[in-house]
């Protein structure tokens, strides 16, 4: 612990400050309301920010069904129409032998997103009941759920790159479909609901710095 | 109101609070090049990146003229049987909104062509501001906070990942080749990612709320 001497043993909001989320100067907490140096809004948490991930994950789950069930993309060529829905997509790009392409989008699509609602409400359900957890790793969990959220987008571009580029008239024409209308919404609300989510709460718990 | 201050008499802008935890520290002075991270959870409390100012102008200027280059170019073409078509940036998005995915075609519009266009165009004029020393107004106050916010939302790169993708499956339908945009596209994804290494955001605050004090 060769940094221990640098710190003060307590959090800012112990010490009645709380520090401005953009330029990081600290304030006296019930005087502040704007910050003195930059005049954003000051306050020690985010606002309500358990409800509002909650609100915007079940909103993400709630889009995430429909973007598995309805086609995301269609295909009409002089041999008749098909559709892809999220699933079959990842089937045919594995069944046409490009294994890594396939498994690329299985992690955008599949894993991430799932990944995402599985942490993201475990973070919330040990904040909520105080379960035993350590702090370390409800950390590193937060982090990776910022990084990892924005990735799933890639199937949202695939289909916006292939809709426009394959519009050969009759011979074969793509369209997108009704399911990643739905996807790119739950992409954006769980990326809301990573964000309302205040990583001080994880450590407010404890009391002892390590 | 300090019920719990420390016994040494200490002036605010002495300390740093983590961003990530809310653990307080003092602000140490920093060598050049290096950083100082949290005694708690280890996240940066801050970093000291030498010539950021200058670098971090640099890049966002080449970005701007990298972003300009990729939205006007040809991006993509395909040919089958005689028939070809060749799209850029913006056809992607506009395919969208032609087939009815209006809310889905401003969605993509922004996040691959607005918002990183005016993140950089706001890293751009407060870097400049601060590097020719033209006085520092309201404005640059606000350009740093939504470049911040902006961060998370521009994500070229994951549409450059999806154009590949898009590659791979229509690879044995037709016969495709990259236009000069894909290469623009590239080359914004290398000066992004060069801005996140010049740029020195605690360096910034301070020389703003310094400078203006």
């Amino acid at each position: 612990m060769a940094t221990a001497d640098n710190t003060l043993g307590l959090t800012a909001q112990q010490a009645g400050l709380a520090r401005c989320r953009f330029c990081g100067a600290l304030h006296r907490l019930p005087a502040a309301n704007s910050c003195r140096l930059c005049g954003a809004h000051i306050s020690s948490r985010k606002l309500s920010s358990l409800q509002r991930t909650w609100a915007f994950l079940i909103v993400g789950l709630m889009a995430y069904i429909p973007a598995n069930i309805y086609p995301i993309m269609i295909t009409k060529s002089f041999s008749g129409n098909s559709s892809d829905t999220i699933f079959t997509g990842i089937l045919a790009l594995a069944q046409s032998g490009s294994w890594f392409v396939a498994i690329v989008v299985f992690v955008a699509s599949v894993c991430i997103p799932v990944a995402k609602f599985v942490i993201i409400a475990g973070l919330a359900l040990s904040l909520h009941f105080q379960w035993a957890m350590s702090e370390h790793t409800r950390h590193y969990l937060h982090t990776i759920t910022e990084f990892i959220g924005r990735w799933s987008m890639i199937d949202v571009f695939v289909v916006a790159v292939l809709a426009a580029l394959i519009q050969l008239g009759a011979i074969l024409t793509i369209e997108p479909g009704a399911g990643i209308n739905a996807f790119a919404l739950s992409v954006v609300f769980t990326m809301f609901s990573a964000t309302s989510l205040d990583p001080r709460l994880i450590w407010d718990g404890t009391d002892s710095g390590k | 109101m300090s019920q719990a201050a420390p016994n040494r008499k200490i002036a605010f802008d002495d300390l740093v609070a983590c961003a990530s935890c809310d653990w307080l520290h003092y602000r140490m002075t920093i060598e050049k090049g290096s950083r100082a991270s949290c005694a708690r959870c280890g996240h940066e409390l801050y970093t000291r990146k030498p010539f950021s100012v200058d670098r971090t102008l640099a890049a966002s200027l080449a970005g701007i003229v990298f972003l300009i280059l990729s939205l006007c170019l040809p991006f993509l073409s395909l040919s089958r049987s005689g028939v070809s078509s060749s799209i850029s940036v913006l056809d992607a998005v506009t395919a969208l909104w032609a087939s009815d995915m209006r809310w889905l075609g401003l969605l993509s519009l922004a996040l691959i062509a607005l918002l990183p266009t005016v993140r950089l165009v706001l890293l751009a004029y407060v870097m400049t501001r601060l590097r020719y020393r033209l006085g520092i107004i309201p404005s640059m106050f606000s350009a740093m906070r939504w470049a911040e916010r902006l961060e998370p939302w521009a994500m070229a790169e994951i549409f450059m990942v999806g154009v590949v993708v898009s590659l791979v499956k229509i690879s044995d339908l037709a016969t495709l080749s990259v236009g000069p945009a894909f290469w623009a596209l590239l080359g914004l994804i290398i000066t992004t990612s060069l801005i996140s290494i010049f740029f020195c955001k605690d360096s910034v605050w301070q020389l703003l709320t310094t400078r203006s004090a």
